[in-house]
């Protein structure tokens, strides 16, 4: 579904180049969870960008559904975002001045579906993740994890092939956690959602079926009795 | 499809973008309400000074033609027969009113009541240069030769001061010769649509014949026709010329219509127009600045949400699209308002100034076409760097 061999991405800074990503390769199939763990200035956000098609490789390939994501236009890039992959970030990103549905409906507006037809589907996922109460509510009325539960709402109204989180617990305190980690393991055990969460809390990290290492621009797979391959 | 309703969203988000920015938005409003209504009341300004002088025009009557004598002094030039039988020899020509002009100081009771002009003139002048007459008549063709004078309204004021109370059947002393009052004139307002200087007030008015019996060398310096309405002012002109050519060979001859100064008055009030339009669109742009200072400031304080719409797979045109609708609804909104002070404004010079009230539709429509430009224009430049903002800097941003 999703592959990437041997991704290299680098970044001119004045007169010296830096490499971030040394060759990753990377395969995710569909109803994979799978977490990535690494510290600070690993390449983990680099790395997302590019699974998150915000970015490209320098060289090396990226295919999303066999797709090459290196000749494609950035407006095609665009539209292969918004239907391939749903964003869950650290900090919501929940646009301020919509309610809880519409920003559920985002996705769907810039892929050209009514305005009804969007509202009725984001409805839905707002019921799929608890939020169906509080779907008028403006982000500031909600609290952090109910927050997070509406960008999770958003990050699927599309029906993404790849559900990207980045650090999605990151700022929320541990019982909140539970509940956002409980809910993302809920979407892929019932509805075979395909998770990707980029984190560096080893607890959540630990919850994930396939758990990956960023280490200096390298990744590295865990197997289940904690060996590297 | 898509772009319809994306558009659409677009329209809807920079409604409620620009509410919630009630004050900025406001004051961008200002800036595009003001320079939509300079134009709008300028370009009107504008228009109703061409209206009002062509009304002036059209008092007069834009039958006149000026004949001015242009032959230096000692030239007799045209004779007094020949100026009155214009009329009579071409029938393109209805009337005209010949003037021999003169000057000297005027007497009365032994007291010097003024110094100006004396006008020698027919029966017709007072008709077409629309004299006021207050008391008594006007000089006629039974006149001929006649000490009798018609005095212009200061003229007549000075003489009431010393004490008569009635002027008509008085003598008044006309460089040493007696002349009686038949007539006295009201207030005369000069007319810049009339090219000939009358100075009424300040004048008398004799016969004709008697200005030429006093002083024979006087020529006659200027004959104001009526030609026929029904015939093309060239033609009147020509006809002019040729029977000018015919009785005074020699002559040299002006021949202005009032059609020909009404061209020229318009085309001159034409770039006055212009030039006021210019001075408002001035305003306009600096009101365009304004709306690019907001948009730019908008753009800048919402990086963030760009990028995120950015990840949620809005393309570059989206974003694009998005802020140049909002930019245009707010000079659009602008230039609907704008328009109304304008119309105010202009109604209000209207009133102000005496002149009929006149909207430039014109002017009403480039105001608020121009506003609409001004917002693709000045708002082109923020949305498209919303547009290309870097959504991976700005997710990193927060």
């Amino acid at each position: 579904m999703l592959r990437l061999e041997d991704v290299r991405r680098s970044f001119q800074l004045g007169p010296v180049t830096t490499e971030v990503l040394h060759g990753v390769n990377l395969n995710v199939v569909r109803g994979d969870l799978m977490s990535i763990m690494g510290p600070s200035g690993s390449g983990k956000t680099t790395l997302m960008n590019i699974i998150g098609l915000l970015d490209r490789p320098s060289s090396g390939t990226c295919w999303i559904e066999e797709r090459d994501i290196a000749n494609l236009r950035d407006d095609e890039l665009s539209a292969l975002r918004n239907r391939k992959i749903g964003f869950v970030f650290q900090s919501f990103h929940l646009l301020s001045q919509l309610s809880a549905i519409e920003n559920v409906c985002l996705p769907l507006v810039y892929r050209g579906t009514t305005r009804g037809a969007a509202r009725k589907r984001a409805g839905t996922l707002l019921e799929q993740v608890g939020m169906g109460q509080r779907k008028n509510h403006r982000p500031s009325q909600l609290s952090g994890g109910q927050k997070q539960r509406v960008a999770i709402a958003r990050a699927l109204v599309g029906n993404p092939a790849l559900l990207l989180a980045d650090e999605p617990t990151g700022a929320l305190d541990p019982e909140t956690t539970a509940d956002v980690m409980d809910l993302l393991l809920k979407l892929n055990t019932e509805q075979g959602v395909t998770i990707l969460i980029i984190t560096h809390d080893s607890l959540v990290a630990a919850q994930c079926i396939r758990q990956m290492q960023i280490h200096q621009g390298r990744l590295i797979e865990q197997t289940a009795s904690g060996e590297d391959v | 499809m898509r772009v319809f309703s994306v558009l659409i969203f677009n329209g809807r988000e920079a409604v409620s973008s620009l509410r919630r920015n009630g004050l900025r938005t406001i004051l961008g409003l200002i800036g595009v309400i003001i320079g939509v209504s300079s134009v709008i009341a300028m370009v009107s300004l504008g228009e109703m000074a061409k209206q009002q002088a062509r009304k002036q025009f059209e008092a007069l009557g834009t039958d006149l033609v000026v004949i001015r004598n242009n032959q230096g002094q000692g030239q007799s030039g045209i004779g007094i027969a020949d100026a009155l039988q214009l009329a009579d020899k071409e029938a393109s020509i209805l009337n005209s009113a010949p003037r021999i002009l003169g000057n000297g100081s005027f007497r009365y009771g032994g007291k010097e009541v003024g110094y100006g002009s004396i006008q020698g003139v027919t029966r017709a002048f007072a008709g077409v240069s629309k004299l006021p007459l207050k008391e008594g008549r006007f000089v006629t063709i039974f006149d001929v030769n006649q000490n009798y004078t018609v005095v212009g309204h200061t003229i007549a004021e000075k003489m009431l001061a010393t004490g008569t109370s009635d002027l008509l059947g008085e003598l008044i002393e006309l460089n040493g010769i007696l002349f009686t009052v038949i007539g006295i004139l009201d207030h005369y307002e000069e007319s810049y649509a009339l090219p000939v200087h009358v100075g009424a007030n300040e004048s008398v008015f004799i016969p004709i014949t008697t200005s030429r019996r006093i002083d024979s060398n006087q020529p006659i310096d200027v004959i104001i026709a009526v030609a026929d309405r029904s015939i093309d002012h060239e033609t009147a002109k020509s006809d002019i010329q040729k029977y000018l050519n015919s009785v005074t060979p020699q002559g040299q001859f002006d021949i202005t219509t009032a059609k020909e100064l009404i061209a020229q008055m318009e085309q001159q009030m034409g770039i006055f127009t212009l030039l006021l339009g210019a001075v408002g669109s001035i305003s306009l742009v600096v009101g365009g600045i304004g709306v690019m200072n907001i948009m730019l400031v908008s753009v800048a304080e919402r990086r963030v949400e760009i990028a995120i719409r950015r990840a949620l797979g809005a393309r570059k045109r989206d974003i694009r699209s998005q802020f140049l609708i909002e930019s245009i609804i707010l000079t659009t909104a602008g230039g609907i308002f704008g328009t109304g002070l304008g119309l105010v404004a202009t109604w209000g010079i209207s009133r102000f100034t005496n002149w009929d009230f006149l909207i430039s539709w014109i002017s009403v429509s480039s105001g608020l076409g121009t506003a609409v430009g001004v917002g693709l224009f000045f708002g082109f430049q923020p949305a498209h760097q919303a547009s290309q903002l870097d959504p991976i800097a700005g997710l990193q941003g927060n």
